[in-house]
């Protein structure tokens, strides 16, 4: 019992100091980017001698990073994440409208990524060297090479899901991870004394090739998760979809500190957590195997 | 009465109150290139949120966009006192807001008292401050009332065309309206919905309420190419500013939906920085602080082809710092500076350049090579530094062009100066002078070629700047006029910014629209949107 509560109490500290120190570094780049506590309505001619020396000044809280992270996680312990700046609405408001259409967008990526990986690989697990394994090699790889705002493009012109783009980005890392492990597990001793048995393909292949790589599999879908993340930016933007990634590009070119530093924590957040939960998870499948 | 018999009362009484409420006019649908940022009028200072106020607010006066004329609308009549300090107004009577609230002149008195509240820093506010000391306000009768400011201002009625009257007793707040629509929905990144007015006072010459249309709503969407998408597609009834680019597409993919209202008020502008602070060679600083220089480049640079190939023939060559679609102010004793590389190359000569081998060399024989910042992303301004680049070679002149991020390029030229040259295009929001001041004040923050000086560095900079002040406070417009003429004609001589092309005012609108009448001044197609409708019969009506 000790020892599984000191591996949750070291992977909790790490999440929380990773996640600390990712936010203060996504300010210190805002913070250092050309343009920072610039104002386009600076240039703004009817607006007088005092406005624009109150716009200037609003943004004088922003300019010491280190006073600026403290009082945003004293504001953060009571629930606060403030005000976005350039879009004057607070941020827990903004990401609670958000959070759904990308919640939405990478669980409908991950399943087709998944489905279509995970789909293609399987044959070549049992089957090789024929124009099946060059086919789906060849179309993996076609998808590899094109980048996520190209395919969103392409997507937004024929009128196609744009969560078939987080899907297609994430398929090709799936299917070759997917298709290695497979051919590796068939080879193990275990599978080659299952089917000298005689059990049935069905059975060797859940008990026999994906129960012992559990580990590797959910590694693979915490990288898949991270992914998917990545892809969500550039397709809410060309999508025009109004979810976080989006959001995290309007911020980063608005440079508005509030919405960077709780949407590097988020990202930060749920990818250490889900890097932890897998290695938990892992930890207890070695232990039970 | 059971349960079953309230629920079909209820039913009934729904669909009796919606159809009464209905027009038939159709829902509108545009896109706004990005959230509103309030709903408060008072503070509106950025573009979707100006646009939704213009849709739902209450105006005691509007200028017509096509006419260019000031209209009564809230107040039946107004008089400006002869010291141009007072104004007054006789406002219409038995008016309500969007949510029942009655309108009268409290609403007029709460409505300037948050405008000018120095604590709420409102842009629209801005207009109205002339001078240290509170405005007063004085409500004569329910349909009267006075506002005194502390120093005259000049077209001071004018400057009500962007205040939008709000309630001061309603609890929704800004939400009331007294405009033809009001916010009834809105969704974050992802649409606003504006629903009829019912208490909308205005009512066309047969009778009926205004406005037509049942329903606006703004779908928000940053990306320009998907906007001109959906309009093709017919998933958006107009676009209210359509690229030279996409215009062409939508005249060839749909004719007649297509519209060109002639040239804008907006120009597209180079400047050179004269700032002594900046961090640039003190002879490239020299060079640009040189009238013959800068007009020699103006010489030099072909406007006509860059209206003729950047915008397709969607553009004219621009004169100076107003446009002929101010028809009021703009001094037409102007003409444009006529292409001449001749003329330029001997311009030049004047100031000791000389052209060796294809290129240029000053006087003391340093290379004449110099960078244009400008906002990256913006492709008509990209194509035209390319063209920039071109002419400029033919003199001699290497032109680097460095396409900046905005908020990266407007630190440079408000805050670093570290740049050599700008390109950039000025939006004009209101005819005439009054939002110039801050452009040709030498000691202003927008006098962007030197800004923010002591004490004029040039006699014509000081010049303009006793000419401006005339005019600002002169409530004769025969001597603003007159002052600002003098304006026109001293920045066409020394050219310190250097006007390229004023683009036409073009927008698409679906055949399905009726009584859409495009203008030049902002909003392009729906300035009139209480007349427009979706469906021909009403509007014939």
């Amino acid at each position: 019992m000790r020892p599984t509560l000191v591996l949750l109490a070291n992977h909790a500290t790490r999440i929380l100091l990773i996640t600390l120190v990712g936010g203060f570094l996504a300010l210190a780049l805002a913070r250092l980017a050309p343009g920072f506590g610039v104002d386009e309505r600076e240039f703004d001619a009817r607006l007088s001698e005092d406005t624009r020396a109150a716009i200037r000044q609003s943004h004088d809280s922003e300019r010491n990073i280190f006073h600026f992270y403290f009082t945003w996680l004293s504001g953060l312990a009571h629930g606060e994440l403030g005000v976005s700046p350039s879009l004057n609405q607070p941020v827990r408001l903004l990401l609670a409208e958000r959070l759904p259409v990308t919640m939405k967008l990478l669980a409908w990526g991950l399943l087709v990524g998944w489905g279509m990986g995970f789909g293609l690989a399987v044959p070549l697990a049992f089957v090789r060297g024929c124009a099946y394994e060059l086919g789906a090699n060849a179309f993996a790889t076609l998808f590899l090479c094109i980048p996520a705002a190209v395919l969103a493009l392409f997507f937004l012109l024929t009128r196609s899901p744009s969560a078939l783009v987080v899907g297609l980005v994430i398929f090709p890392k799936v299917f070759r991870y997917a298709r290695t492990l497979l051919r590796q597990t068939a080879m193990l001793p275990h599978v080659l004394t299952a089917r000298a048995k005689g059990l049935s393909g069905i059975r060797i292949f859940l008990w026999h090739y994906l129960s012992p790589a559990a580990p590797q599999w959910l590694a693979l879908l915490a990288v898949s998760l991270s992914l998917a993340l990545s892809a969500a930016v550039p397709v809410e933007v060309v999508c025009d979809l109004p979810g976080i990634g989006q959001l995290a590009w309007k911020a980063a070119m608005a440079r508005d500190m509030y919405l960077l530093v709780c949407l590097t924590g988020i990202v930060t957040l749920a990818t250490v957590m889900t890097k932890s939960a897998v290695e938990l998870l892992g930890e207890f499948c070695r232990v039970r195997i | 009465m059971n349960s079953r018999s309230r629920v079909l009362l209820s039913l009934i009484f729904f669909f009796v109150t919606t159809l009464a409420s209905a027009q038939g006019g159709g829902q509108l649908r545009f896109c706004l290139r990005s959230d509103p940022k309030t709903f408060d009028p008072v503070l509106v200072d950025d573009d979707p949120s100006e646009r939704v106020r213009y849709i739902t607010g209450g105006f005691l006066m509007r200028l017509n966009r096509f006419t260019q004329q000031l209209e009564p609308e809230l107040a039946t009549s107004w008089k400006v006192s002869k010291d141009g300090r007072t104004i007054s107004f006789r406002l219409r009577e038995g008016l309500r807001f969007s949510d029942g609230t009655p309108f009268s002149a409290d609403d007029v008195a709460f409505t300037m008292q948050r405008l000018m509240d120095l604590s709420l820093h409102s842009p629209t506010g801005d207009a109205f401050r002339s001078g240290d000391g509170k405005v007063q306000t004085q409500v004569l009768a329910p349909n009267k009332i006075s506002v005194t400011f502390p120093a005259p201002i000049a077209s001071l009625d004018q400057h009500f065309d962007q205040v939008a009257i709000m309630s001061a007793k309603s609890p929704k707040k800004e939400m009331a309206v007294l405009g033809p629509f009001y916010v009834s929905d809105y969704k974050a990144g992802s649409y606003l919905q504006l629903n009829r007015n019912p208490n909308y006072w205005k009512h066309d010459e047969n009778g009926r309420q205004l406005p037509y249309l049942d329903s606006v709503r703004l779908d928000i969407q940053g990306n320009r190419d998907t906007e001109m998408l959906r309009f093709l597609r017919g998933e958006i009834d107009l676009v209210d500013n359509v690229d030279a680019e996409y215009y062409s597409r939508v005249q060839t993919e749909q004719a007649g939906s297509g519209h060109d209202s002639g040239v804008t008020l907006d120009p597209e502008q180079v400047w050179f920085n004269q700032t002594p602070k900046s961090p640039i060679p003190a002879y490239k600083r020299a060079w640009f602080r040189s009238t013959n220089f800068r007009v020699a480049i103006w010489q030099a640079l072909n406007r006509d082809d860059i209206a003729r190939i950047v915008y397709r023939g969607r553009a004219q060559s621009a004169v100076g710092m107003l446009s002929p679609a101010d028809k009021f102010w703009f001094n037409t004793r102007l003409t444009t500076h006529s292409y001449d590389r001749q003329g330029a190359l001997k311009l030049l000569a004047q100031d000791g350049f000389r052209l060796q081998n294809g290129q240029l060399f000053d006087r003391d024989g340093h290379l004449v090579e110099f960078s244009l910042v400008t906002g990256a992303g913006n492709k008509t301004r990209e194509r035209i530094a390319t063209m920039m680049q071109q002419d400029l070679s033919q003199i001699g002149i290497k032109l680097n062009v460095v396409p900046l991020d905005f908020p990266s390029l407007i630190e440079r030229i408000t805050r670093t100066y570290d740049y050599e040259a700008c390109l950039l295009g000025l939006t004009n929001m209101s005819l005439g002078p009054d939002a110039q001041m801050n452009v040709w004040l030498s000691s202003a923050d927008n006098h962007q070629w030197n800004p923010r000086q002591k004490q004029p560095e040039t006699a014509w900079e000081a010049e303009i700047d006793r000419l401006m002040r005339t005019q600002a406070s002169s409530l004769d417009p025969k001597k603003r006029k007159e002052a600002f003429d003098r304006v026109q004609q001293i920045a066409w001589e020394q050219a310190p910014f250097i006007y390229l092309v004023n683009r036409h005012a073009l927008s698409a609108i679906s055949p399905k629209l009726h009584n859409a009448q495009p203008a030049v001044l902002q909003p392009y197609v729906y300035w009139n949107i209480d007349r427009i409708s979706k469906s021909a019969e009403v509007a014939s009506k």
